[in-house]
């Protein structure tokens, strides 16, 4: 008995050090972010001079309103594309299904940076050399580059979601002489709405926080957060950032507490949760 | 991956005199919902990447071009491999294999702990807790841990006032940090697979075991390691594959000069000017990390062979 609960309090002070790691840089800008010095990096005092500059900084309410845009057109894009291939994977799957999610994990699988610097001369080619000056547009750039992503992982939770769901509702409603579309909007659709919700919430997460892909297709003048803050680390770090990245953590945990609750309404457990959000 | 809904789904292509209910049912192809994301997926991925693969062949044409591809050659990959840059592959392969090696060391207990002996009506706030500084901005959490590392930062000044240190720690921008920062970074994608499939192990599993005569590092190791084993291979892949590619965690961590290979690939295409070279580095570091993974699969696979056998014995009836 006693050697069982040693191993026991170890494991719980090994989860507490974890923990504690986890969370120390967060606390640390959290706390920094109201440092009322002139270098993010040496505390002077408290107060709240770092949130008053955010407003006054036209700089840093542009990139948030950016990303913010962003993030809802490119959610938008990758929910209805990926939703449509979810369903057509879990529902429809023939002899293209295997393909079709090889090149999903491969979206997800490489590196970031590939994409980066791939998408950038590709974006330079399709605006200048083929003419589609829509994609000059920094906006344009940034929606195509953050939908990629996000595209495939709501087609694996929509897939995941609609396998695990008995498909009687659906062939009911053909008996009933529902042609496809209207047993699309109004049988499958709604089945599958709690895990749509979710993976739109991730990809708008998602899309808020890109910032590699974003530091190579953005063009000055729609520069998104992140990127702003990744060039205020070589000019240097001033206490706004950390302030600005406080209110973004406070934005994404919103939309990831809407996340679990839309999830945990639809029944999904603890487990499920960490599943969906931990990207399948 | 297995697509298990697949064969009552199939359009059948023979049902032409079928009921007017089956024809009704499958009028589009079967991959017709499939075919914007697919359309997507090529026009942004497959034909960027495919670009750059193709820039690889080519060189830099002068001081203001940026690529050129009338004459092919793999001269640009021989560049990416010459002294200079091979280092930088070295590095980048050092910090992937060690952190990922550290991330499973502290990932191990922690993920046991969440999945057997944390209380299971805190487990859902627990989990929260780890997916928190996943989805903290990747770069605001680098700059924490800039914070704390700093010279004239949080720890060395603790560290300083304690007596451990009689001068500030000289930590950061050195490999060091950014082995730190990157284990940080890519944890919680190594827990979280890691505890789903400790949770899938049953405690009838694990129970028997013990009656069986199993002390509990026994257990551990020849019951709940093995069977657990799918969802450890997924989170070693999602630590691993991001980590080799890390840019962020080395340019704020690492310092101005850096030491990966992802921010070798971005100087290309932003300072350097030099298209060509970057993309055969971007390729270089792909095949890199594809090289590294399927030696790992084949070593793990050689040397788990003598037991193999034995296992499956204890354990194949579990599906």
């Amino acid at each position: 008995m006693n050697r069982l609960s040693l191993t026991d309090i170890s494991l719980k002070v090994w989860a507490v050090i974890v923990f504690g790691f986890l969370f120390a840089p967060i606390v640390i800008i959290i706390i920094y972010s109201f440092n009322e010095g002139r270098l993010l990096v040496a505390w002077n005092e408290f107060g709240f001079g770092s949130f008053a500059t955010i407003v006054t900084k036209p700089a840093i309410t542009a990139a948030v309103l950016v990303s913010i845009q962003t993030g809802f057109i490119a959610s938008l894009i990758a929910t209805a594309l990926g939703t449509m291939a979810g369903v057509a994977l879990a529902r429809r799957a023939g002899k293209w299904a295997p393909w079709f999610l090889i090149l999903l994990v491969l979206v997800t699988v490489t590196p970031e940076i590939v994409d980066a610097v791939s998408l950038l001369p590709w974006m330079v080619f399709l605006g200048q050399d083929v003419g589609l000056s829509m994609f000059d547009n920094g906006i344009v750039r940034l929606v195509v580059g953050h939908s990629l992503f996000s595209t495939a992982v709501v087609a694996y939770i929509v897939r995941s979601r609609l396998i695990g769901i008995d498909e009687s509702l659906e062939e009911a409603a053909a008996d009933l002489y529902a042609p496809p579309f209207r047993r699309f909007t109004q049988i499958t659709l709604p089945l599958v709405m709690p895990a749509v919700l979710a993976a739109g919430l991730l990809s708008f997460t998602l899309s808020l926080d890109n910032t590699i892909v974003s530091a190579f297709v953005q063009v000055s003048g729609t520069t998104p957060w992140p990127v702003y803050v990744l060039s205020a680390v070589r000019s240097g770090l001033r206490p706004e950032i950390a302030a600005v990245s406080t209110i973004m953590l406070l934005l994404t945990l919103g939309a990831l507490a809407l996340v679990a609750y839309v999830l945990r309404r639809a029944g999904d457990s603890a487990t499920d949760i960490a599943k969906t959000v931990g990207g399948g | 991956m297995t697509v298990t809904v697949e064969d009552r789904a199939a359009p059948d292509p023979g049902v032409r005199v079928a009921p007017a209910r089956q024809r009704r049912r499958w009028k589009l192809p079967s991959f017709a919902l499939a075919i914007p994301a697919w359309a997507w997926l090529f026009a942004f991925f497959v034909a960027p990447v495919a670009l750059v693969v193709w820039f690889s062949f080519g060189y830099k044409p002068g001081i203001f071009g940026t690529h050129a591809n009338d004459v092919l050659s793999l001269d640009r990959y021989a560049e990416a491999l010459s002294p200079t840059f091979f280092s930088t592959f070295q590095n980048t392969l050092w910090v992937g294999v060690v952190g990922t090696l550290i991330c499973l060391v502290i990932a191990i207990p922690f993920s046991y702990w969440l999945a057997f002996k944390a209380p299971v009506s805190r487990r859902g706030i627990l989990l929260a807790m780890v997916m928190i500084p996943f989805w903290t901005n990747f770069l605001v959490r680098t700059i924490g841990w800039q914070i704390i590392l700093a010279p004239s930062g949080l720890l060395s000044t603790a560290l300083q006032s304690i007596g451990v240190l009689d001068q500030p720690l000289e930590i950061l921008f050195t490999r060091t940090a950014v082995l730190i920062g990157v284990v940080y970074n890519y944890i919680p994608l190594m827990i979280l697979p890691m505890f789903v499939a400790f949770d899938r192990v049953s405690l009838p599993m694990r129970e028997a075991s013990k009656d069986l005569g199993a002390g509990r590092w026994s257990t551990f190791i020849n019951v709940t390691l093995p069977l657990a084993k799918p969802g450890i291979i997924v989170g070693i892949l999602l630590v691993y594959i991001p980590l080799m590619g890390d840019y962020i965690t080395a340019t704020v961590l690492g310092g101005a000069k850096g030491n990966m290979a992802g921010q070798m690939v971005a100087n290309q295409f932003q300072t350097a000017q030099n298209w060509a070279l970057g993309s055969a580095m971007a390729v270089v570091l792909v095949l890199t990390i594809l090289t590294t993974v399927a030696i790992a699969a084949l070593v793990s696979w050689l040397a788990t062979w003598p037991l193999r056998s034995r296992q499956r014995l204890v354990l194949g009836d579990k599906s």
